[in-house]
């Protein structure tokens, strides 16, 4: 999973043009699915068909956009001025490189004068190293996108870090469903759906999620933890397997669906753990209550450092996450 | 049944927010034959249905969300000490002490931590307890309790209930399954022949937890001609604004919104004033707070009228109502899915 985990990182996709990624995905599901289509709102979907004669429909769903920088106004001097897209924590920004959609390098800094209690996203500004605002004007455009430059290192065998492993490892997680797939084809019907703009608002999975109308839906994503020094008591930490997500701040998944997971992993002895986040949301809410509404649940990835350059999670967690969703995918009848 | 053992019934049911479900068949037992239909959904929703006798007929939704504010556990620790997080809007100053019931295997009884205010410092004595620092004290051994709960099991207040003077009842989650009660009361015996047109009655779930609650889906599924969202209003108590509260023991409250729909809001009236109905409006200026705002937005839109019963000491374990407004409510809901003057300007 790391490589594929590896190749996902590096291709910067900030919500709302998420193209670049979504034509990686694209090209590794499509040999892989029955069928794959991009929808209006920029989602991904590629749907394996079932083996039963009545198969369910079941959405697996991880977020490909992730949190970046939109250009507002360049100054006089060349420095330009941005406005974040998603949740960015302006502390860890600071002193960060970037680079823009049209590959374009440059730095974050804060204003000089700005004291660093007193850092936000406000006082941001991106520095391409340009001489002049004509000079910086031919490098970059108003309404162009920024992102904290990819990475990701392995730190030991299970342990990587990096970025924007919020959400790609949720999308590793699901390409290597559909892999297993090929060898083991499913009972029902899977819809992998890579969605668009859930930082912005959880917003395209619920379109998804209105055209598949789904019995049940499985959210791959990132969650925080409670194993970080001054953490919030909270019972979810890095390598103690697949997080079952009862809450979120956005959603209470479909309880009796929580407890069948929890059985599974149980049974099937598949490292598992519960998370109760008491803040944060995903998409899962909007794919709850879209359309008709579904059982909607989710198996989280624990994260430390969530939205900042040096994410970090283990692989273990993410492998447990696939190895679960195959056995309760098996188990429905 | 009489209305008042109705509420209680419904109210002492577990329905903390995503975990509905779990009353379903307590529910269907205690409605019996009274609905044609009783289903349940994906999201936790439970749908009562009255088929009238009417060709094609057309569909009236009244919404009273079923769930209530709770807990979940999130740990349990060394001598039967349960942790918790709040679902719904769980007000912490009240629960330090107070009594409540854990929904494990079996259902177990325990009580929140508190500090005696001989062992306050006085730096601390006017600060609130978090609700992440209070524990449940249940008095069992840590071994037994992993036996019977675990993480995300749900945990409300203890259901005890209280007769007050003047027909008043106080107890927990009269918000908002004492609405929820009223309206199955008022339902239940009217004639066939005498309902306007198809009536669903929603419980709808996740209503205190989440930003768009299950109405949406629900809704959507059902596309009703027209809807009434019940749900409890705030009541005067000496230490709040009148401004801000509605009159408690005169009836029911209805609220005049922009989103709401002004034609229905008016029939309403109407209908209150004709069947000498207790009632008075109150202004909800852009929204509702209620799910009347999400109803009214659902699929083509629904024409819907927003409709409050009074209640004191909201999301507490001693939420107060009186029993004559739940009775003014109950006569509403049954005059409104017998009118047939609103289906008639409702049904295009």
């Amino acid at each position: 999973m790391y490589n594929t985990l590896k190749t996902l990182c590096m291709i910067p996709s900030v919500s709302g043009r998420e193209d670049a990624i979504r034509n990686k995905i694209s090209e590794i599901i499509t040999p892989l699915c029955d069928e794959c289509y991009t929808d209006s709102l920029g989602n991904l979907i590629a749907l394996k068909k079932g083996s039963a004669a009545e198969p369910k429909k079941i959405m697996l769903c991880a977020h490909m956009d992730e949190i970046g920088f939109i250009v507002t106004y360049i100054e006089e001097k060349g420095f330009v001025r941005i406005a974040p897209i998603g949740g960015i924590d302006p502390v860890a920004a600071a002193s960060s490189e970037v680079v823009s959609e049209r590959g374009v390098r440059g730095v974050i800094v804060c204003e000089s004068s700005v004291k660093t209690a007193d850092i936000a996203n406000d006082k941001l500004i991106i520095d391409i190293g340009a001489k002049s605002k004509k000079d910086a004007e031919r490098r970059v455009k108003i309404g162009d996108f920024f992102v904290v430059r990819p990475s990701l290192t392995r730190l030991t065998s299970s342990r990587v870090c990096g970025r924007p492993l919020d959400d790609r490892i949720g999308c590793a997680v699901m390409i290597k469903l559909a892999q297993s797939f090929e060898k083991a084809p499913p009972k029902h019907d899977i819809y992998f759906v890579f969605s668009a703009q859930e930082e912005v608002g959880c917003r395209g999975a619920k379109t998804a999620a209105y055209a598949i109308s789904p019995d049940y839906a499985i959210v791959y994503d990132v969650t925080g933890t409670g194993d970080t020094l001054g953490a919030k008591p909270m019972e979810c930490a890095l390598g103690k397997g697949a997080a079952i997500k009862i809450k979120d701040n956005s959603v209470i998944c479909h309880a009796e669906t929580v407890a069948e997971l929890a059985r599974i992993a149980k049974e099937k002895n598949i490292a598992h753990q519960f998370e109760v986040l008491t803040y944060g949301g995903t998409d899962t809410s909007s794919i709850q209550m879209s359309g008709l509404g579904c059982r909607a649940t989710a198996l989280s990835i624990p994260t430390r450092y969530i939205h900042s350059g040096v994410e970090m999670l283990d692989l273990g967690d993410a492998a447990a996450c696939v190895e679960l969703s195959t056995a309760f995918i098996e188990s429905l009848a | 049944m009489e209305l008042k053992e109705l509420i209680i019934s419904l109210c002492s049911m577990l329905s903390v927010s995503g975990y509905e479900y779990r009353s379903f068949e307590r529910l269907r037992s205690l409605v019996g034959d009274s609905f044609d239909e009783i289903e349940q959904d994906g999201v936790g929703n439970i749908l009562l249905i009255r088929r009238c006798e009417k060709q094609s007929p057309a569909k009236v939704l009244i919404d009273t969300h079923f769930d209530e504010i709770g807990m979940i556990v999130t740990g349990i620790s060394e001598g039967g000490f349960v942790s918790v997080a709040p679902i719904g809007g769980i007000d912490s100053a009240i629960l330090p002490s107070s009594d409540v019931t854990i929904y494990g295997k079996r259902d177990i009884r325990g009580v929140l931590s508190s500090v005696p205010p001989h062992l306050r410092r006085d730096s601390d004595s006017k600060k609130l307890s978090e609700i992440s620092e209070l524990f449940i004290d249940t008095g069992y051994p840590k071994e037994e309790l992993l036996e019977l709960i675990s993480i995300g099991t749900p945990v409300g207040f203890a259901p005890v209930y209280t007769e007050l003077l003047n027909r008043s009842i106080c107890g927990k989650s009269f918000d908002n399954k004492a609405c929820t009660a009223a309206a199955i009361f008022a339902l239940s015996d009217i004639p066939k022949s005498e309902l306007a047109a198809d009536v669903y009655l929603l419980l709808s779930a996740h209503e205190e937890s989440v930003r768009t609650g299950g109405v949406a889906p629900a809704a959507f599924g059902i596309d009703p001609d027209y809807a009434m969202v019940i749900d409890v209003n705030l009541a005067a108590v000496p230490d709040v604004p009148k401004s801000e509260t509605v009159e408690y023991g005169k009836g029911i409250s209805i609220s005049v919104s922009a989103i709401t729909d002004r034609r229905l809001t008016k029939m309403t009236e109407e209908l209150c004033r004709d069947n000498e109905i207790g009632f008075y409006r109150v202004a909800a200026p852009s929204s509702t707070g209620t799910n009347a705002a999400a109803l009214c937005l659902v699929g083509r839109g629904v024409p819907t009228v927003d409709v409050g019963l009074p209640l004191k000491s909201m999301h507490t374990y001693n939420e107060t109502i009186s029993l004559d407004d739940a009775e003014a409510l109950s006569a509403l809901v049954r005059h409104f899915v017998c009118s047939e003057k609103i289906k008639e300007a409702f049904v295009v």
